[in-house]
């Protein structure tokens, strides 16, 4: 039965690596057309997952199918109609931007407008620049100009923006915008909150090879987190109890604050109320909303970090 | 395999080969200069040092005849030094290695010669020469030769056992001839090996692998790619070499269909250890050292810069377990010896060697998946 809704369907996958289970289990779909956000901390098994759907792993078991194909069977059909950015994309060092899209455009045998997109990704005036030459930021969008050559319907994108400084992310994130407007379907993985925030139509959390919360940016953070945490910073924990009276459920921090987690806005200006006239002060106050970092730092129970190693092998 | 993706690959491949100088340099510069340094050591003293001082204190009809005999087939070239130095302080001085002295009374001995009395009379020709020459011997053994003939000539009856020489060759052939061909197989693997090692490393260390792990192009496309890229520089490299060694030597060398076969052979058979050792060299920088390793031994130890035949015999068993001394002998064979038979010998176990290489690194090489 064809699915025509669905561009991608992860079923039960799983992928080991000797006694490693580097993807435990998951399933998931991704919805022809929208931007799907695979994050997680690094080591947590995205990129595995990227590259079975991408069909350049084989799985150890479970079922991927791309586009309605099944990747273990229909490599070569599939290959031809996405387009992949790879984690830490590179190409030949001494070959210009405009000969590195040539070449791929004549590797998928496409008569690709190469001007074109070299202006959708921002590109033209680095036309003639040897690959070697060029910024983090400009080599990724000629990672994410390769990827397009072919004009694909399911575009991976695997960490773009991993190592840019803000300038450059925020560049990259303009193209990615474009090419949702676009209507491709995009899957990317990344570490960055805000980026799966920003970009992402459904976010799944993936933490130590498994999917731990899958759902639309906005209803992650109802779910699972809080309306409005308070933050009541140098205090005493005498408080606690105070803020426990009023029906409230506050948490000692282990920085001498306590955390209090709200439904409304009016409960801030009641809680300072009460802690003042039982004679307390907070050294600071902080009201924050809550957004897909606390999500995820609460689901993934694990602070990303750069220096751990994606692939383990 | 798509003639499209090859044609494609090889473009990017020979743009950044022309754009990176060092790689052009030792791929094409560097056989070209070696051939044309060796060639000038080793071809210098047999063609181009012929030189003879001498001293004729005679100064007669006679003593110009007997120089007039020592120049003829340009054997030597005779330089007069001062008659009224001492010879042998002028050879120090002047640092010369040969120096021939005719006596004063050179005339007058070889007329009393011909008289009854005088039979048993001998001219006593002195040579002052440096021992320490190396160059020196082979210029004394040319000058007892034309003594010895002149002795003969002067008897007045032809001589009765005379050596006629008959080679195994059709044509004598020099150090060069015999270097030429082993720079050629040298400078195709030394092309081959360190390609491979290094464009694979790179390829795999920066994650271009990863990246056309997911386009269209197969493992087959990749590895036709190598091969023609391979063949393509091979062919340059080959070419400069001969136009060099002609120009330059004038060299004396066959060049028919063999020398295109042996070539292919050579290129799928270090394209092919290539493969092999490209799990050794997972980095760029530990490629070249690898590559190395294997390059030197078999430069040395297969015939490219001397005979086999001169290395003590166990080095010369190990010799033909190398690939590159069956090629060099298969160039040697079609190139100088023009020996059919034993071209399709040494060119044949050369292409066993690079088809089994070539099939263990096809099995060998993962494209990506746990690269």
């Amino acid at each position: 039965m064809p699915d025509t809704e669905h561009a991608i369907v992860v079923d039960q996958l799983c992928k080991r690596y000797g006694d490693l289970r580097a993807v435990d289990n998951i399933s998931f779909t991704v919805k022809a057309g929208e931007m799907f956000a695979f994050l997680g901390p690094n080591g947590a098994g995205k990129s595995t997952t990227a590259e079975i759907i991408e069909t350049i792993r084989g799985p150890t078991s479970g079922h991927v199918s791309v586009l309605g194909m099944d990747v273990t069977k229909r490599k070569a059909e599939i290959v031809r109609r996405i387009g992949v950015l790879p984690q830490g994309f590179s190409s030949f060092d001494r070959i210009t931007v405009r000969e590195s899209l040539q070449f791929y455009a004549r590797v998928f045998g496409c008569r690709t407008d190469i001007d074109a997109l070299m202006d959708l990704t921002n590109l033209r005036g680095k036309a003639d620049a040897p690959f070697n030459t060029l910024s983090g930021g400009l080599k990724q969008r000629v990672g994410i100009a390769a990827a397009l050559v072919n004009d694909p319907e399911v575009v991976f994108l695997d960490e773009p923006t991993t190592g840019l400084d803000p300038h450059a992310r925020r560049q990259v994130w303009e193209v990615l915008k474009g090419l949702k407007s676009r209507g491709k379907t995009i899957f990317l993985t990344t570490h960055y909150m805000e980026e799966a925030e920003l970009l992402a139509d459904t976010v799944a959390i993936i933490s130590r090879g498994r999917i731990v919360a899958i759902d639309t940016p906005a209803r992650l953070t109802e779910q699972h987190g809080d309306y409005l945490r308070l933050t009541l910073e140098s205090i005493d924990k005498t408080a606690l109890a105070v803020i426990r009276k009023m029906g409230f459920n506050p948490k000692p921090m282990n920085d001498e604050s306590i955390s209090v987690p709200l439904e409304n806005v009016d409960d801030v200006r009641r809680i300072l109320d009460e802690v003042q006239k039982a004679g307390l002060a907070p050294g600071s106050v902080d009201v924050r909303k809550a957004n897909l970092e606390e999500v995820f730092i609460k689901l993934t129970d694990e602070i990303p970090q750069d220096d751990i190693a994606e692939n383990p092998q | 395999m798509t003639p499209r993706i090859i044609t494609a690959s090889l473009v990017v491949r020979l743009r950044s080969f022309y754009r990176e100088r060092s790689a052009m340099f030792f791929t094409f510069a560097f056989p070209v200069i070696l051939v044309l340094v060796f060639g000038m050591i080793f071809t210098t003293p047999e063609h181009l040092n012929a030189d003879l001082h001498v001293q004729d204190k005679s100064r007669s009809d006679s003593s110009a005849k007997l120089l007039e005999g020592l120049t003829t087939n340009q054997t030597f070239k005779i330089t007069q030094i001062p008659v009224d130095v001492d010879a042998t302080q002028f050879a120090k001085d002047q640092h010369l290695k040969l120096v021939l002295v005719i006596p004063e009374n050179f005339a007058a001995l070889q007329k009393q010669r011909f008289t009854e009395a005088g039979r048993g009379i001998s001219v006593p020709l002195t040579y002052i020469y440096d021992p320490s020459s190396t160059s020196v011997n082979t210029k004394i053994q040319a000058l007892e030769m034309l003594v010895a003939a002149a002795n003969q000539k002067m008897t007045g009856t032809p001589p009765f056992v005379t050596l006629v020489a008959a080679s195994i060759l059709s044509e004598r052939y020099r150090f060069i001839e015999f270097f030429v061909p082993g720079i050629i197989a040298m400078a195709i693997m030394t092309s081959c090996l360190s390609n491979a090692l290094n464009m694979n490393a790179e390829l795999r260390q920066k994650g271009i692998l990863r990246k056309l792990a997911t386009t269209p192009i197969t493992r087959a496309d990749w590895l036709v790619t190598s091969i023609v890229y391979q063949l393509v520089l091979s062919v340059i490299s080959t070419a400069a070499i001969l136009v060099v060694s002609y120009a330059v030597f004038d060299v004396r060398l066959h060049i028919g269909a063999w020398l295109p076969l042996i070539v292919l052979i050579e290129v799928i058979a270090f394209v092919g250890i290539g493969m092999l050792l490209t799990p050794l060299a997972k980095e760029a920088e530990s490629a070249s050292a690898v590559a190395n390793a294997f390059l030197f031994p078999m430069m040395f130890l297969s015939g490219t810069f001397f005979p086999v035949d001169m290395m003590p015999d166990f080095l010369q068993s190990f010799a033909r377990l190398l690939p590159l001394y069956y090629v060099n002998e298969a160039l040697r064979a079609a190139m100088i010896f023009v020996d059919d038979a034993a071209t399709l010998r040494y060119a044949g176990v050369a292409a066993g060697f690079a088809a089994i290489v070539f099939t263990a690194g096809m099995f060998k090489t993962r494209w990506y998946e746990g690269a």
